[in-house]
């Protein structure tokens, strides 16, 4: 392997885009690359060619303006390149900026460039901080690779072959570490490291991590008083806001919930993600000018953005449909659909056209919207969240297909026959449909249902039975892809299999099919993690 | 009292021209110090001439640079950004930034410090305390000035000492007060230590508290700036 030694000739190895609106700041970046030994500089001046250019070719160093005139900011580019996975973890990004801003330094930590440069540069700077990011790619190349390919087991046994020879990437590696741990539910790994992390240092992202572990374990009161020092002790750190607000929503203290994100909103006012939460829990708590506003801000925010959310128009449809005003309730939902090409977007706008129309008296085109939902609604169910489903139902209730609704109920009560939120959800649909002494027995009748399969699985596995068992829950899973109960039942089985009858390719990825997605579907479950561990612990 | 006109918010409209000037004030600086390395000789008038310009520029710069994130952190919007940093990188991006007017002034630098060492603090604004504790004791050493960093119990610690004639017992009351929490009558360096301890403050860690302290004497005799962080 050559080793190359002098910054000119890695200089020269490597690709460049520079990304600036004026032309005079674009001639001087490149005279300063090319003094530096560069050879392949690309250059564009605003965002939509930026995007097109990354598109088109690979880049190792993208240098970015932040501010870009009119039509999207640096930030925007960069969080469109890595969404759209036009950047993957070999381009190192650096964002030159005449000031920091919240989202650059402390945002979403997917979202955040490699490094910023405050303007007026200087040209020892910029070099340093080039080379730098690029070791640092170099460096974390491999355990990025592994993590996106979701090799989870590979990206840790790396970080830690790296840390033991810690240098300059120490507190990234950990970084990362701790987020691999956090999202293989490994809690308890998790909690270890971020102790013995806060034990030296008081740093923020720690200790938000470790709340972050609470909160997946469902200890809320802990959580919350740890994210609660984070803010008061750094009160510019989003993420912590972040998880205080989904904490207190947890338990459902919306108006505190909402003050903290109100705040937060303050100090990044270019997020699309948080005004979009603000919007829904002011909704959740009937505020509805609070929300109104939010939500407009929203859209606007998210029109240059690839993170704009359906989730604000149906919001703002709704508030609309509220405030007697249909029209525009109706204008908002045709738009959500020309805006967002998702089978699961298309389906709950047209729920909530529905709605709309229900509310405001016109019966006739409800039906005729409920018909469509219904025809739909069949083929899609099991791929789309079961509150989709219930709201679906509802409308199919309401406007007098008790039938198809009671059906659609049944099925996201197999799904979720522990969910009490979701069941009393259920029971609320057939209480609208004046069905509550029915819907009540039937509800019982599919939960108990449920429960005997699982049961079932669980015995024969008790009984030795342990093919007999996988087969039982496997079908049962095919029948209730989101019942976690079963998922996690029909992991466990497997693994138990595995424990006496050796390695099994087959077994393995599909028990670890289902942990993910229960991982999914409910990352709070109690015994993921446990499960998890005696996945990892299986040998060969 | 309907008659009362409202006062209007000063502070914001300050706020956003102090923002204006520094983006002014920072197209300048580069301007000059493209001019200044395209004098050959290091001897000219035109150099003479300009060193001291290019010394007045950059104080108004960290002026306003230090005003702006007063402001800022007043008011929770500075985004402080506690990261792990390499000290050598830090010390050359530092040693970087003041180099041109140094050379121009004939001052001689020296430096020390352990470069493989990492310590978590904000970027900008040390770089902000040490780049203005420079330009400081430039401008009143005679000759000689030293940089230098090393960790001691207390954290790691910066001491920038000159040649000079020392600081004169009001600055040093004054740094004094500022250290005790004191409200204080500014002289004409209120400002920068003002910003210098706010920064020192905003470091915390396992319930330690960054300071500066100012003191006469140090390596060369002259004044000496010491930031702690924790």
């Amino acid at each position: 392997m050559a080793i190359i030694s002098d910054a000119s000739s890695l200089f020269s190895s490597k690709s460049f885009l520079i990304v600036d609106d004026f032309q005079g700041m674009r001639s001087m970046m490149r005279e300063m690359l090319k003094a530096f030994g560069a050879k392949d500089i690309d250059m564009c001046s605003n965002g939509s060619e930026a995007i097109a250019q990354i598109g088109k070719s690979k880049y190792d160093v993208v240098l970015c303006d932040y501010n870009l005139g009119s039509g999207r900011n640096g930030q925007q580019v960069l969080e469109e390149a890595k969404f759209r996975n036009l950047i993957g973890p070999s381009t190192a990004w650096i964002m030159v900026t005449a000031e920091k801003t919240s989202e650059m330094v402390l945002g979403a930590a997917e979202y955040t460039p490699d490094d910023y440069i405050i303007k007026p540069i200087n040209e020892t700077t910029i070099k340093t901080r080039i080379l730098k990011a690029m070791a640092k790619k170099e460096a974390l190349f491999d355990i990025e690779k592994a993590a996106k390919a979701k090799n989870h087991t590979k990206a840790l046994a790396l970080c830690d072959e790296q840390l033991k020879n810690a240098g300059s990437n120490t507190t990234e590696l950990l970084r990362i570490k701790t987020n691999l741990l956090l999202s293989t539910s490994h809690y308890e790994g998790a909690k270890q490291l971020f102790e013995q992390i806060l034990a030296v240092r008081d740093v923020p992202w720690a200790k938000t991590g470790l709340a972050k572990v609470y909160f997946q374990t469902a200890d809320y009161d802990t959580a919350r008083s740890l994210l609660e020092e984070v803010v008061e002790e750094h009160r510019s750190y989003l993420e912590a806001y972040d998880w205080l607000a989904k904490t207190l929503e947890q338990i459902g203290e919306l108006s505190e919930a909402q003050r903290v994100l109100v705040r937060c909103a303050e100090l990044s006012p270019n997020s699309v993600m948080r005004q979009r939460t603000l919007g829904e829990i002011a909704q959740k708590r009937g505020d509805l000018d609070v929300a109104e506003k939010a939500f407009r801000k929203t859209l606007v925010l998210g029109e240059h953005s690839v993170l704009k959310t359906h989730h604000a128009y149906l919001g703002l449809a709704k508030i609309c449909s509220d405030k007697n005003n249909p029209a525009e309730a109706l204008k908002i939902l045709s738009s959500v659909q020309k805006e967002f090409d998702s089978a699961e977007t298309t389906l709950q706008a047209k729920v909530a056209e529905g709605m709309v129309y229900r509310k405001s008296g016109d019966l006739v085109n409800a039906k005729k919207v409920a018909q469509e939902v219904a025809a739909t609604v069949k083929e899609i169910a099991n791929r789309v969240p079961s509150q989709i489903s219930v709201e679906a139902a509802e409308l199919m209730m309401e406007t007098g297909d008790k039938e198809s609704a009671s059906e659609l109920l049944q099925m996201a009560v197999k799904n979720n026959h522990e969910d009490e939120k979701l069941i009393s959800l259920v029971n609320g649909v057939y209480t609208k449909g004046n069905m509550q002494e029915e819907g009540k027995k039937l509800v019982e009748a599919s939960r108990k249902e449920v429960a005997e399969t699982n049961n079932r699985g669980i015995s024969l596995a008790r009984e030795g039975k342990l093919d007999d068992a996988v087969e039982m829950l496997r079908n049962a899973k095919t029948m209730l892809p989101n019942n976690t109960r079963i998922l996690m039942n029909l992991a466990y089985v497997m693994v138990l299999h595995m424990q006496k009858n050796g390695h099994n390719n087959t077994l393995i990825r599909e028990a670890r099919e289902s942990v993910d997605r229960v991982a999914k579907l409910n990352p709070s479950e109690k015994r993921l993690s446990q499960l998890v561990g005696m996945l990892e612990a299986l040998p060969g | 009292m309907d008659n009362i006109e409202q006062a209007p918010d000063i502070t914001a409209f300050l706020a956003s021209s102090i923002h204006d000037m520094k983006n002014s004030i920072s197209v300048l600086i580069n301007f000059m110090e493209d001019q200044l390395a395209d004098i050959e000789t290091q001897d000219s008038p035109a150099l003479r001439k300009m060193a001291p310009m290019l010394y007045e520029v950059k104080r108004v710069n960290s002026n306003l640079i230090q005003l702006l994130t007063i402001y800022k952190v007043g008011n929770t919007v500075y985004p402080f950004d506690l990261t792990e940093n390499s000290l050598g990188e830090f010390m050359e991006d530092i040693l970087s930034q003041s180099k041109h007017l140094l050379d121009y002034q004939g001052i001689q630098m020296e430096c020390e410090f352990d470069p493989d060492l990492y310590w978590y603090f904000d970027r900008e604004l040390v770089s902000g305390v040490i780049s203005h504790a420079l330009n400081n004791s430039a401008h009143y050493t005679q000759n000689k000035l030293r940089l230098s960093a090393h960790q001691t119990d207390a954290g790691l610690e910066f001491h920038i000492e000159d040649n000079g004639q020392g600081y004169p017992p009001s600055v040093l009351e004054t740094g004094h007060a500022i250290e005790q929490g004191v409200n204080f009558s500014t002289g004409s360096t209120g400002l920068g230590l003002y910003f210098s301890s706010m920064v020192a403050k905003m470091h915390k860690n396992q319930g330690k508290t960054g300071s500066i302290t100012l003191k006469n004497g140090g390596a060369y005799g002259g004044g000496c700036f010491i930031l702690r962080l924790p």
